[in-house]
């Protein structure tokens, strides 16, 4: 698993630039509410794939780049990714052993938790989101999450 | 937790465990910062300049594509449109011809009751950009930022009507919420009789409610709300919305009262940002008002 090294970073920059880029492309507001969060998907791909490359320090910046980008409290989305990607790097040996549906599921677990995060901070920062739209997420996320593997597995075993 | 220290093929992780709780402190700190103590400001509008290129790259393919579409118009529309402003123009200019004269009247008037309020706005327009943020929330980027000299709580109308405030501001853009957003509140006035009360944002673009009206207030389907200019952060007297329904049910004591906006909340591309002159008695305009649910 473990190559050149230096190889390995720029499909991991290449690909968290693309994810940060569909996500803020404009799409019909129906779209919009189902539009999956690539980003926070490459991230937790790289963190069970390359930990120390890809792992926390990503995981931080991709979540203060959607802060800024999203125009909320600074620290909120790097907060629940940070964490989020330090669950799944604990969890990556059991997640690679894992059949594609366990995997999926574990990342909706995932992803729920990723959420909740968010809405706590949102609350407490006086922004609270009432939409029911925001639990629908790690249902999409999950059903992303294949097609996510299967694209960056070709993309760094090249 | 040691378990945390993983030995396996693809080489270990030291110290995920620290490097975690280094990282989730350094978020929390930045989150109560951020929230606590406007100091985030300025390092804020430097970072945003990092993901600034972003934003134009995706936001340029849409308008070069429109500029695209403007330039082959046929000289045949633009025939059709030169006709269509300049009857626009007409009537726009039969309308102004009191305009003067009423203004006039209007500043003597005001200063028989010593009010100075709301005369005389500063405003620029900017453009709104083809960034999706959040998808919950309902929030334009507009190219307009700091170097424009935006600030936060700032009033922005559209042409037809009030369209929102500006809640975030960066180096080159700014973050607006529209009035409709379910945590924005305005406080407005139904103009044929002076009843003030505050108008909510319901998530949806094409509708605001009137939450705190008493259930024998005097509301008519067809009244104009404006703003009343109360709290400071909008100037008075600028169309919000027309009351579309009122819903008087006898078991509770407040009235469910809808309205349309007046502004094209998911239509309009040019947004007017305002300045309010105000006395020096008047306290600064006050921060995005948000209400809790």
């Amino acid at each position: 698993m473990m190559r050149s090294r230096p190889v390995r970073r720029t499909p991991i920059a290449l690909s968290a630039l693309a994810a940060l880029t569909i996500a803020i492309v404009p799409l019909p507001s129906v779209l919009d509410v189902l539009r999956p969060d690539f980003l926070v998907l490459v991230v937790l791909y790289w963190s069970i794939e390359a930990p120390r490359i890809g792992g926390l320090t990503l995981a931080f910046t991709a979540g203060l780049a959607l802060d800024l980008l999203n125009g909320v409290v600074l620290g909120e989305h790097a907060l629940a990714l940070t964490l989020t990607a330090a669950w799944t790097t604990h969890l990556r040996l059991r997640l690679r052993v894992f059949s594609m549906l366990q995997q999926s599921l574990t990342i909706f677990a995932l992803l729920t938790g990723y959420q909740f995060i968010l809405f706590w901070v949102d609350g407490a920062t006086g922004y609270p989101l009432t939409s029911m739209a925001r639990w629908l997420a790690p249902v999409i996320d999950a059903l992303v999450w294949p097609l996510m593997v299967g694209t960056l597995s070709r993309l760094h075993e090249r | 937790m040691v378990a945390f220290r993983n030995h396996d093929a693809s080489g270990r992780v030291s110290g995920l465990l620290l490097r975690s709780v280094l990282f989730t402190l350094l978020a929390l700190g930045l989150i109560v910062v951020d929230k606590r103590y406007d100091q985030l400001g300025r390092i804020r509008r430097t970072l945003s300049i990092v993901v600034y290129p972003l934003e134009l790259a995706v936001t340029s393919p849409f308008e070069g594509w429109s500029w695209l579409r403007k330039s082959v118009t046929t000289r045949d529309t633009l025939r059709a449109d030169n006709r269509r402003l300049e009857q626009r123009l007409r009537d726009a200019d039969f309308r102004l011809q009191r305009y003067a004269a009423l203004q006039a009247e209007n500043a003597r008037l005001r200063a028989l009751r010593n009010s100075t309020i709301g005369v005389g706005a500063k405003f620029i327009v900017g453009d709104i950009m083809d960034v999706e943020l959040d998808a919950l929330r309902e929030r334009v980027l507009v190219d307009r930022g700091a170097r424009d000299g935006v600030f936060v709580g700032q009033a922005v109308l559209d042409a037809h009507g009030v369209f929102g405030q500006v809640v975030q501001v960066d180096q080159r853009t700014c973050d607006v919420m529209l009035i409709s957003d379910a945590t924005a509140a305005i406080p407005v006035m139904i103009n044929r009789n002076g009843l003030r009360t505050i108008a909510v944002g319901t998530g949806d673009p094409g509708q605001l409610k009137l939450p705190y009206l008493p259930i024998n207030a005097d509301v008519l389907k067809g009244d104009l709300l404006v703003t009343s200019g109360l709290g400071g952060g909008f100037p008075e007297g600028y169309p919000v919305g027309t009351i579309v329904g009122v819903n008087r049910d006898p078991v509770q004591s407040l009235a469910d009262v809808d309205v349309r906006p007046a502004a094209a909340l998911n239509r309009s591309r040019e947004l007017l940002f305002v300045w309010v002159r105000r006395p020096a008695s008047l306290p600064p305009p006050a921060k995005p008002v948000v209400v809790r649910q």
